[in-house]
């Protein structure tokens, strides 16, 4: 662990600037969300979650597949420069690792080139994460649900403690470690600093509320797929997809062609299983009519879909949809009411 | 890397109209590049995205089979927008195809045995892929049965090809129409009724369904009534797609997506997929 006294960061970050296309927190107005940053100071310092999710970084709201004109096809090439992004929560960790699982390869085919997202690969195979601790967890979040903690970075490259005049950074992975050997004007993190992170961890673990236990509640869902549960939690969703955007792992997109005559682009665009659309068929059909069917599929690959599929939920408690729901839906209320529903 | 977002250029070689209405039309692709060809392998119960620049995609089943080394063959129903403006294409002109895609009907598994394949509409698509990778591998299989429905006898698909079938003595072909017409010798009756009619024998057969989601749903209870085991019956599924390679979410039913794990699922999966049928 190595130690960087609170004036001399801005010279990490501009290290950080010149070998990386570094992403950061920046503040806009009331809100904080992740920019490509050009100069160390536009990095925003009291903030806990972003507003938006990182996602958008290494899989943005409109990404160009190609474009094409008469026929012929050109793929928009990447920047030559790896990507780093510093200031990352836990939970922001986490559901880039979640979404690695899709995007970087498949389960059923795990070798296969063909089902690897040369998009979402060419960003994040190569990106350096550096990660916040977070020392002073907000209410609405409930990491610990899902085996995370404040301060737990070990999905990252590079942890970062805030110890009140100094950062302390711990090296996670090789990637990690290799950078910060490359640093200059550090020091060896001292006893009382390692000290003093314990202290904050601790503190940081306590502030949260109690861990619901979500064991069993594949079974429990699939049990009620087709009770009345869902009407009764979705009674007040109004299918605005809110939720879904501002989620770190929600990942649904749509294809749209852009452009006039022979010349345009085609372009992935985030979507939502919360809209009608998303599952209307050419003849009129839909599977997924009811707002409770949609409302269903969202908890359901949450917390029991990806569940089967991966072994992990597919929420890291970031609590950013509990915020920002416009009829105050708390996600976590809807998995205690499936675990206790009795129809 | 590979990136399989990009379509590769097909050339149409060959347009058929299938019917009066000329709603339904087969079109014969042949690859630009050798390089995509070679790379290209595919079984019966596979799919494609057509890609149309500027419009956008649409999967179709593949109904050309794998021992028809010349082209790839696709029967396209008009309903919207994509499949418009393929109604527009005429032979020469280029389209872009992604592809194949999804997993294919079982026919290791089903080699030694008897095979049944239930058919209506124009959903016969990548059941005749199967019926031509079959005959070609006669052989290895027993006794072959088709039982193809269509609202009337304009409304089969590949009739010619069907003709021929016709006469052989290797293939059983049973045609039915939902209501007699003048001039029809086949049978006439919905699929459910007339595969009940017929009842194949259950015993080390396996059963192919793909038509409209009414007559699934009404086929399948008959056929277990038929005392077939739900390991033995397949069907095809049919949702929304955008990237047919398991990322974009649209086809996600249950932990499944259809454009990876299937489209072509047994009862005995479908059974623990909820929203399946
Ligand atoms: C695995 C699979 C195999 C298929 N095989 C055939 C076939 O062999 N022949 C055939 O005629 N049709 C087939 N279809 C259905 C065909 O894909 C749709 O009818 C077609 O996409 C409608 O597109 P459109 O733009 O004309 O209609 P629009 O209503 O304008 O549709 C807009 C978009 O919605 C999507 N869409 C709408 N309806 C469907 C649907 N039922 N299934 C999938 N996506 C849909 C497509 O992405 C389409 O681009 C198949 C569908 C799937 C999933
Ligand atoms: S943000 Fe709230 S109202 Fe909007 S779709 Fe999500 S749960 Fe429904
Ligand atoms: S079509 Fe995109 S996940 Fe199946």
């Amino acid at each position: 662990m190595i130690r960087i006294k609170k004036e001399n960061i801005s010279g990490f970050i501009e290290g950080l600037m010149s070998d990386y296309v570094l992403f950061a927190p920046v503040k806009d107005g009331e809100t904080v969300s992740f920019r490509k940053i050009e100069s160390a100071d536009s990095i925003a310092e009291d903030y806990m979650n972003t507003d938006k999710s990182p996602k958008d970084i290494f899989f943005p709201p409109a990404e160009v597949l190609f474009s094409f004109d008469s026929g012929e096809i050109t793929k928009n090439e990447c920047s030559e420069k790896p990507f780093a992004v510093w200031g990352l929560r836990g939970c922001d960790v986490k559901s880039l690792t979640l979404l690695n699982m899709v995007f970087g390869t498949a389960r059923q085919n795990p070798e296969d080139e063909m089902f690897q997202d040369p998009y979402w690969k060419e960003k994040y195979d190569n990106a350096l994460i550096i990660q916040t601790a977070c020392n002073d967890p907000r209410s609405t979040c409930f990491c610990n649900w899902f085996g995370g903690s404040p301060h737990d970075g070990e999905k990252a490259d590079i942890l970062v403690i805030y110890i009140g005049d100094a950062y302390l950074l711990d090296p996670k992975s090789d990637k990690g470690r290799k950078y910060l050997e490359t640093v200059k004007n550090t020091e060896p993190a001292a006893k009382k600093d390692i000290k003093e992170a314990e202290r904050l961890r601790a503190e940081a673990d306590s502030s949260l509320s109690a861990v619901f236990e979500l064991d069993g509640i594949v079974g429990r869902m699939s049990g009620l797929f087709n009770s009345g549960v869902w009407e009764e939690i979705g009674a007040k969703c109004v299918n605005c997809g809110a939720c879904a955007f501002i989620c770190p792992t929600c990942h649904c997109f749509d294809v749209q062609d852009e452009g006039k005559g022979k010349k345009g682009k085609r372009i992935r665009i985030w979507d939502t299983c919360m809209f009608p659309v998303f599952t209307a068929e050419a003849s009129g059909h839909n599977p997924r009519e009811l707002s409770k069917d949609r409302l269903r599929q969202r908890f359901m690959h949450k917390y029991s879909y990806f569940m089967e599929n991966y072994g992990e939920h597919l929420c890291t408690g970031c609590g950013r949809c509990v915020v920002v729901c416009p009829v105050n839906l708390d996600i976590r209320e809807v998995a205690k009411k499936v675990m206790s529903y009795q129809s | 890397m590979s990136n399989s977002y990009i379509p590769v250029p097909m050339k149409v070689k060959r347009i058929v109209i299938e019917d009066p209405e000329k709603a339904l039309r087969t079109y014969d692709l042949i690859f630009q590049n050798e390089e995509d060809r070679k790379n290209f392998k595919y079984m019966p119960g596979q799919f494609c995205e057509w890609s149309l620049l500027g419009l956008g995609e649409s999967p179709f089943g593949i109904a050309s089979s794998p021992t028809e080394k010349d082209f790839l063959r696709f029967t396209v129903n008009r309903t919207g927008s994509v499949t418009n403006e393929i109604h527009y294409l005429r032979e020469g002109d280029m389209v872009g195809l992604r592809g194949p895609l999804g997993n294919w009907y079982p026919v290791e598994k089903f080699k030694g045995g008897n095979v049944v394949i239930i058919g209506g509409g124009f959903a016969f698509t990548t059941l005749r892929s199967l019926i031509v990778y079959l005959l070609e591998h006669r052989e290895d299989y027993k006794d072959i049965t088709v039982i193809y429905g269509a609202r009337n006898p304009d409304l089969f698909i590949y009739r010619d090809e069907i003709s021929e079938w016709e006469k052989r003595d290797d293939i059983d072909v049973q045609l039915t129409i939902d209501n007699p017409v003048e001039g029809w010798t086949g049978r006439t009756g919905f699929v459910p009724t007339v595969t009940k009619e017929i009842g194949p024998d259950p015993d080390n057969t396996w059963v192919v369904v793909c038509g409209p989601p009414i007559m699934i749903k009404f086929t399948l209870p008959v056929l277990v009534d038929l005392k077939f085991p739900d390991e033995r019956v397949y069907t095809s599924l049919e949702r929304r797609m955008k990237c047919g390679i398991g990322k974009c979410g649209r086809c996600n039913i249950g932990s499944k997506y259809i454009c990876v794990d299937g489209p072509v699922f047994s009862l005995a999966e479908l059974k623990e997929i909820p929203e399946s049928v």
